[in-house]
């Protein structure tokens, strides 16, 4: 047997195989597969690394937008409490106003009754001088003219009365 | 008549000639003699393909593993693919121990690989297709996987791990007798397999286009197709005999470190 297709015996072509191919194994252990397998392992790392870094940033974000949210629920807080205060110190503000404008009006209008009442009396007081010196005018005026006797004697008559009664008053009681 | 005949025969016979071209004028071309006693050690053609196929294969490897950048090009990232590939697909088969082999199966891969395609190339010589060749590389799987065996288990724990736990003791000689020829049939049809698939690709090919110098030029039609079909076929071939041979060198070398109970 050897050569042709049934070639089982070829020496020179085991030995040269098992030359060459621990040759190739020496290579390839020594030069090749150490450098492939680090880089394969280096960017693996590199690739969980990055991984591992979007992770932390999705969570810093996570926490980023909790703490907005938290911030932004605070803010509507505080605002719905000073729109609360804000209305609480209208509300304070509109009855103060309302109390004193009462007061301000009792006040004019207690002062415009005096002022009507001391008018009042003023013009009372007018018109009772006016009546008076219109009485002395009419007495002059009646006077001036001749008294009859019959009013004469009334007259007389009448302060003559007058007279006895406040004697007859005076005695008696004195 | 029987001119013709003879004729006919007489091609025949040529023809047949022709198709064993390959086979036959690989121990005799491109020779440098190499006699160690009354060993041959010549160098021929056929050791000539063996040792291009080597050297691609190394270098294939090698300039992918220099020049290794972080944004890798289609040329390393190809480099990085093969040697990813031998680690999940061809180590650990049974257990995480058969990891440390996978550099030595995926060694056998890539040269199996390159040797078969290089065999492709018209006016090569396909040195998968050589039995010698096949056979040793499968008798260094025969070695390495009983010196896996018999250095995990000690060699009395060892052959004791050919036959299967719960075996009667009627039973058990035969099965570790029948256990003992599997032994030896592994690496012998791990030799076969790849050989005879190669030689088989390659001669289907050249049968097709045989046809031609027979039944003259016309036949080209019909020969040329079915050859072309074939040699597609044959890339396919070259791919998955070479990753048989590995990934069954792989799992015979496991199946010695754990054992088959």
């Amino acid at each position: 047997m050897g050569g042709g297709i049934f070639d089982v015996t070829n020496t020179s072509l085991v030995f040269w195989e098992l030359v060459s191919f621990a040759i190739l194994l020496i290579l390839l252990y020594r030069f090749v597969y150490p450098v492939l397998r680090e880089q394969i392992q280096r960017r693996q790392a590199a690739i969980e690394q990055a991984i591992e870094e979007a992770e932390r940033t999705r969570e810093e974000a996570r926490e980023l937008l909790e703490e907005y949210r938290r911030q932004m629920e605070e803010a509507r807080q505080e605002a719905r409490r000073i729109l609360d205060e804000a209305r609480r110190q209208g509300e304070a503000q509109r009855e103060r106003t309302k109390a004193e404008a009462r007061q301000e009006a009792e006040r004019i209008i207690r002062q415009a009754r005096e002022e009507i009442g001391r008018e009042r009396d003023a013009a009372l007081r007018e018109v009772r001088q006016e009546v008076a010196e219109m009485v002395v005018q009419a007495a002059e005026q009646v006077l001036r003219r001749e008294i009859d006797r019959e009013e004469h004697e009334r007259l007389i008559q009448a302060a003559l009365d007058d007279l006895e009664a406040e004697v007859a008053g005076s005695v008696s009681g004195g | 008549m029987t001119v013709t005949l003879a004729l006919l025969k007489l091609s025949q016979e040529q023809v047949r000639e022709k198709i064993l071209h390959t086979w036959a004028s690989g121990e005799k071309s491109w020779v440098i003699p190499i006699h160690l006693g009354p060993l041959n050690l010549s160098i021929t053609k056929i050791e000539w393909f063996l040792f291009i196929g080597v050297a691609v294969t190394f270098l294939f490897l090698f300039f992918g593993s220099r020049a290794l950048k972080n944004r890798p090009g289609a040329y390393q990232v190809l480099v990085e693919e093969t040697y990813g590939f031998g680690r999940r697909m061809l180590g650990g088969q049974i257990g995480p121990e058969g990891m440390k082999w996978f550099p030595y199966t995926l060694s056998i891969f890539v040269l199996l690989l390159v040797l078969n395609l290089i065999a492709l190339i018209p006016n090569t010589y396909p040195v998968t297709s050589n039995l010698s060749f096949t056979g040793a590389l499968a008798i260094l799987t025969f070695i390495l996987t009983q010196y896996e065996g018999v250095r995990r288990h000690g060699l009395g724990e060892y052959l004791k791990s050919w036959v299967p736990e719960g075996s009667g003791r009627l039973m058990a000689p035969a099965l570790w007798f029948l256990h003992l020829i599997q032994e030896f049939t592994k690496p012998l049809t791990l030799a076969m397999r790849l050989y005879a698939n190669i030689i088989a690709g390659h001669l289907i090919i050249f049968v097709f286009l045989s046809f031609i110098l027979y039944y003259g030029i016309y036949f080209a039609v019909v020969s040329v197709p079915l050859a072309v079909v074939f040699y597609a076929f044959e890339i396919f071939v070259a791919v998955i005999q070479a990753y048989i041979f590995a990934i069954l060198t792989q799992v015979y070398i496991e199946l010695a470190i754990y054992g088959e109970g």
